[in-house]
């Protein structure tokens, strides 16, 4: 029995932790893959994709949608990235530990903590440019896009891969399916939200040089 | 295969003579036909190096003492054909229990520690009678309790857990896995209550980040991923104060 442990012992805190990584984690991967669905519009044309924008700006969707979801992806950062090890030997013992094991989960949570990390940097630079170049039109987006599709490219694949391995890690936690199919599902979702993604990097890249 | 010359890379290191650092020390052998990791171990000892320190007792996945880090997975030595692995084999003592010497590890006192902490033990306010009729269970739960109580305790999933390997006080999977089996048990009176106390915390249900290494390694290819997913729902309804239905045990 240790005086400070005892005193701090809070009975449910570790559950509504556990609770709200849960819930955020899959309102940002909802939030991503309809982000995503969105963008891919420019795929059918520039005018569906800047009707939808249109329609976002006059319900004001986007202006609860944005800081909502901001919120929620700052309250996922503190509480999900309360498991990373913080104190280098926890480091040291958890490098060694994936090395050593070679086991495909283990590395995919290792990388599920450098992407979480590389989304709040990334992910933070992506909405200021938004919202500085507001509002959201196919011409602002494909003239963005021409001058940065490197930047995009690496956040659209850091922002599936943790969606992604996020989401089936969820499941595996909670046991709601088993373990093979849902991993099976989360990468075939991933995979095509990439490609569409991709697909409207290269419209979007196409219509800047037409500018 | 069966005329492959084996490498062993074993690691050595005496905590009783720390002026020695760790080392990995190579044997060869010549590999016989059915070879385990046990008997290669075994035949080392006897043939080439008397001071090197393993464990065993049973030699057939009933004890779970010569579970070890094989090829950088943890297994039980008795239980790893060495014709699955390549010509040079690596082996480490598990990680997180105390180590004793070699590649022997004292997982005693580690499942003790879990024992006490999860009151490893039927909590019944009846008196026993030793001449009354057994107490009789139906097929289904008898079935769901011997599926955990499978566990053999070799630690094999608590070394290959991160979460075990960084924070001491976790219990994880044999000790979630422990506590499934008594939730499913009619006989234990504990409320749902007394559970959530046990294993309510991120030492226990809710320390899991779900990498399922566990899962993955374990020798007796317990069903890891349920257990602790069926502790993890039971556990979060206990603390929501979601009511299961009248007259079902927590199952």
């Amino acid at each position: 029995m240790l005086l400070q442990k005892t005193l701090s012992k809070s009975n449910k805190t570790d559950l509504y932790l556990d609770l709200v990584e849960l819930t955020s984690g899959l309102l940002l991967v909802g939030f991503l893959w309809t982000h995503m669905l969105f963008v891919a519009t420019i795929l059918i044309s520039q005018d569906t994709f800047n009707k939808l924008s249109e329609f976002l700006d006059t319900y004001y969707l986007s202006y609860i949608g944005i800081p909502f979801i901001i919120v929620i992806a700052l309250f996922h950062f503190v509480i999900a990235g309360r498991r990373i090890p913080t104190r280098i030997q926890e480091q040291r013992i958890v490098w060694r530990h994936a090395k050593m094991l070679r086991h495909t989960d283990t590395w995919t949570w290792v990388f599920q903590t450098i992407t979480g990390m590389a989304i709040l940097v990334l992910g933070g630079i992506h909405v200021w440019m938004i919202t500085t170049g507001w509002p959201i039109r196919a011409i602002n987006s494909a003239e963005r896009m021409e001058s940065f599709w490197w930047f995009y490219l690496v956040l659209l694949i850091v922002g599936e891969y943790h969606a992604g391995f996020g989401i089936y890690r969820q499941f595996v936690k909670w046991g709601w399916f088993p373990r093979k199919p849902i991993g099976y599902i989360s990468k075939v979702i991933t995979a095509i939200i990439l490609v569409l993604g991709l697909a409207a990097m290269v419209v979007f890249v196409q219509l800047g040089g037409t500018l | 295969m069966a005329d492959r010359e084996l490498t062993f890379e074993i690691f050595r290191y005496n905590p009783q003579k720390p002026e020695t650092k760790p080392y990995l020390q190579t044997y060869k052998l010549k590999e016989t036909t059915g070879m385990t990791v046990f008997v290669a171990l075994n035949m080392i000892r006897e043939e080439q190096d008397p001071s090197l320190m393993f464990d065993f007792v049973c030699r057939a996945a009933i004890c779970g003492s010569c579970a070890m880090i094989i090829n950088g997975r943890p297994r039980l030595a008795c239980k790893t054909l060495t014709k699955t692995l390549p010509a040079k084999i690596k082996l480490f003592p598990l990680p997180v229990f105390k180590l004793i010497g070699d590649l022997s590890v004292d997982t005693g006192t580690w499942f003790r520690h879990l024992s006490l902490k999860t009151e490893s033990w039927i909590h019944t306010s009846k008196t026993f009678d030793p001449k009354a009729q057994e107490e009789r269970m139906d097929n289904k739960t008898a079935l769901e309790i011997y599926e955990a109580e499978r566990c053999i305790e070799c630690g094999c999933c608590i070394a290959g857990c991160a979460t075990a390997n960084i924070r001491e006080d976790f219990l994880g999977a044999a000790g979630i896995n422990r506590v499934a089996r008594f939730m499913v048990d009619p006989r234990d009176e504990r409320t749902p209550e007394q559970y959530f106390e046990v294993v309510g915390s991120e030492e226990g249900a809710f320390g899991c980040m779900g990498l399922m290494a566990c899962d993955d390694n374990c020798p007796m290819e317990l069903p890891l991923q349920m257990q602790l997913a069926f502790v993890r729902r039971k556990i979060a309804k206990i603390g929501l104060g979601v009511k299961e239905k009248k007259g079902v045990k927590l199952a």
